[in-house]
């Protein structure tokens, strides 16, 4: 439709382009932009800050904090008596470091990672052999259950958690940081596992029998070619699931909110971002500096499995 | 893939053999073979997804107390839910959310795959930026879109109010819940339409392109071509998203909650009576079963009737 015989249509066109990027993006740019402004330049609706401003993300990720709360005088006095040993040292500035004020984001990070790496790692070892046997192997009940594997789509995360709150508080499992953190490491391993064992279960059929079949005829046993021969020509798809089920445990808060409601110490950063927009330190450029550090991770991830995602392979096989 | 033959080659062979003198069928061995692989995910999936669901329907038909005995009340949750006005104000705005940012979501899913279709210069680039929205945690974007319409400080207000005087004075659009749910309409349309976009985008290319061609030869006009071959073309992907998408923002609760305390819909309503204040798990699980009811009504209904399987 677009030939270079009609300039002014072009030119629309490309405005048209333009429109829609800037709309896609936009509250990306603003979001970097405020993260850099300082508090005075915020009513300014231009793009781009009058003097840049890293202290937000200094203080996110606890660089040159170590002395920021701390009295002048406190270190003076520090300065000069130099018979103090250095535990005592820490003491005294732990006193006035530890205020309550500093909002731990490493942490909440720290805690973030560990959830979704495990949780997608268990999703996707256990799709590996579901998707196999629906794809490859023949018995009775398997249609049942490809079909009941896409009835997830039509639970929201609503319908699970009031019974699985009930169930988890009843066995005992809240009571204990160690428990909540696996009742929740399980929820997102489960959440992801039917879109993985779909997306897998299709991907798989892609790769023609007869490689496999050739290899059982040299004596390999199933699972020696599902370790030598499925894995290996299917390791991008792999990555792709999952990068998608680690994205899926990434930006959970539901779940999160109920069960780690009583343990600060395990929030991951949904939570921590929303408790801190609510709390005094309600700032923009933190908030800002701080929603592009969770965001950061899985715009990366994405960008190395987009060729896939774009190609097709994940169309239909996404839940949210 | 040679490399891969020979070390599978190389593999004690002893389980095939094995496998011949213990008296079972290739068919037998295969079919056992196949639940054992299935079995971890099946047995994960009843019991974390299925026994939810029923375990939350029976839930609906007891006063829950968390740390005692649960009392049976029979339907007294279903018709005090049901008596309850927030209830039909939570699902009124649910459906206008549902049905605006699906209409909104699929519509301009559809005209922006129609623009990357084309050739231009850069479309890779494009394309990838248009699923950013999609991809990114809602956590991370709502700040922002909550800063767009900051009253003091945003950028809509500065437009609307500073340049154009549409407005008489600097309202808090999030603020109030009658235009609380137009931004997250809008929101959800903005972090939503690239999945239509995508699913379509890529029917699209799949459009035999003598269509276009012999179409061309008959005289048809650009306006024609669109409604006559690509219209059809992806008519069956659009009802696929459409169902999709009201399942999904049907059930959508973060991309609301996180965005705007001022609208409940049905999701938000019963997190917040289930886990806040009184926490009545009890009306929360009926509340839940209410709503997957209606759910599986319309999922019937459409398919039934829209889409005519």
């Amino acid at each position: 439709m677009v030939t270079g015989k009609r300039p002014l249509r072009k030119i629309g066109f490309t405005l048209l382009v333009l429109a829609i990027v800037l709309f896609c993006i936009f509250p990306f740019l603003q979001m970097l932009s405020l993260s850099l402004k300082y508090q005075w330049d915020w009513g300014n609706p231009s793009l781009i800050p009058s003097r840049l401003n890293f202290d937000a993300y200094k203080e996110l990720l606890n660089i040159g904090q170590s002395l920021k709360n701390v009295p002048e005088s406190i270190i003076n006095l520090l300065d000069e008596s130099p018979d103090l040993t250095p535990a005592q040292r820490s003491a005294i500035l732990a006193k006035y470091q530890d205020t309550g004020d500093v909002f731990p984001f490493l942490k909440y990070f720290g805690n973030s990672l560990v959830l979704s790496l495990t949780a997608a790692l268990f999703s996707v070892i256990l799709a590996v052999f579901g998707a196999y046997s629906f794809s490859r192997l023949r018995y009775r009940g398997r249609a049942v259950i490809q079909r009941g594997v896409l009835m997830v789509y039509m639970f929201g995360g609503i319908l699970l958690l009031i019974p699985l709150y009930k169930v988890f508080v009843s066995i005992g499992l809240l009571s204990t940081p160690t428990g909540t953190f696996i009742g929740l490491l399980v929820i997102y391993m489960v959440q992801t596992l039917p879109v993985s064992l779909y997306m897998l279960g299709n991907y798989f059929r892609t790769i023609p029998f007869s490689i496999e079949e050739a290899a059982m005829i040299e004596g390999a046993s199933r699972f020696g070619t599902i370790w030598r021969i499925i894995i290996p020509l299917s390791i991008s798809a792999i990555a792709t699931v999952y990068i998608y089920s680690f994205m899926i445990a990434w930006n959970e808060y539901l779940f999160a909110s109920v069960f780690l409601k009583s343990y600060k110490d395990l929030y991951t950063l949904p939570i921590g971002l929303k408790t801190l927009f609510v709390s005094k330190n309600a700032i923009w450029d933190r908030i800002m500096a701080a929603s592009m550090l969770t965001a950061l991770p899985v715009m990366a991830l994405f960008m190395t499995i987009q060729k896939n995602l774009t190609g097709g392979m994940a169309a239909g096989g996404v839940k949210e | 893939m040679q490399a891969q033959f020979k070390k599978a080659g190389k593999q004690p062979s002893g389980s095939s053999a094995a496998a011949l003198t213990d008296g079972r069928t290739r068919t037998q061995r295969e079919e056992l073979l196949g639940w054992a692989l299935v079995l971890p995910s099946v047995a994960i999936i009843l019991a974390l997804i299925l026994y939810p669901v029923l375990y939350n329907i029976y839930l609906s038909f007891f006063q829950v107390n968390l740390s005692g005995a649960s009392r049976f009340v029979g339907f007294l949750n279903h018709r005090e839910v049901l008596g309850d006005r927030e209830f039909w104000s939570a699902l009124l705005t649910t459906v206008m959310y549902v049905v605006f940012s699906t209409i909104g979501a699929t519509l301009l899913g559809l005209g922006v795959a129609l623009v990357m279709n084309e050739k231009f210069p850069l479309r890779g680039l494009v394309r990838s930026l248009i699923l950013l929205p999609y991809v990114a945690p809602v956590i991370s974007v709502v700040f922002s879109w909550q800063f767009f319409f900051d009253p003091v400080n945003g950028i809509f207000m500065d437009i609307f109010y500073d340049k154009l005087g549409w407005f008489s004075q600097r309202i808090n659009l999030i603020g109030s819940p009658a235009t609380a749910v137009w931004v997250a309409i809008i929101f959800s349309i903005w972090k939503n339409f690239p999945f239509a976009y995508l699913m379509i985008l890529s029917r699209l290319q799949a459009i035999d392109q003598n269509l276009y061609e012999a179409a061309e030869i008959d005289g048809a006009a650009g306006r024609h071509k669109f409604l006559y071959i690509t219209l059809p073309e992806v008519y069956f992907v659009v009802n696929a998203i459409i169902l999709l998408r009201v399942i999904w923002n049907f059930n959508k609760f973060e991309e609301v909650y996180l965005l705007t305390s001022n609208v409940k819909v049905l999701s938000v309503y019963t997190y917040l009576k289930a886990f806040t204040g009184a926490m009545d798990l009890g009306q929360g699980a009926t509340l839940a079963v209410l709503q997957f009811i209606l759910l599986i009504g319309f999922i019937l209904f459409y398919v039934k009737r829209v889409i005519k399987w």
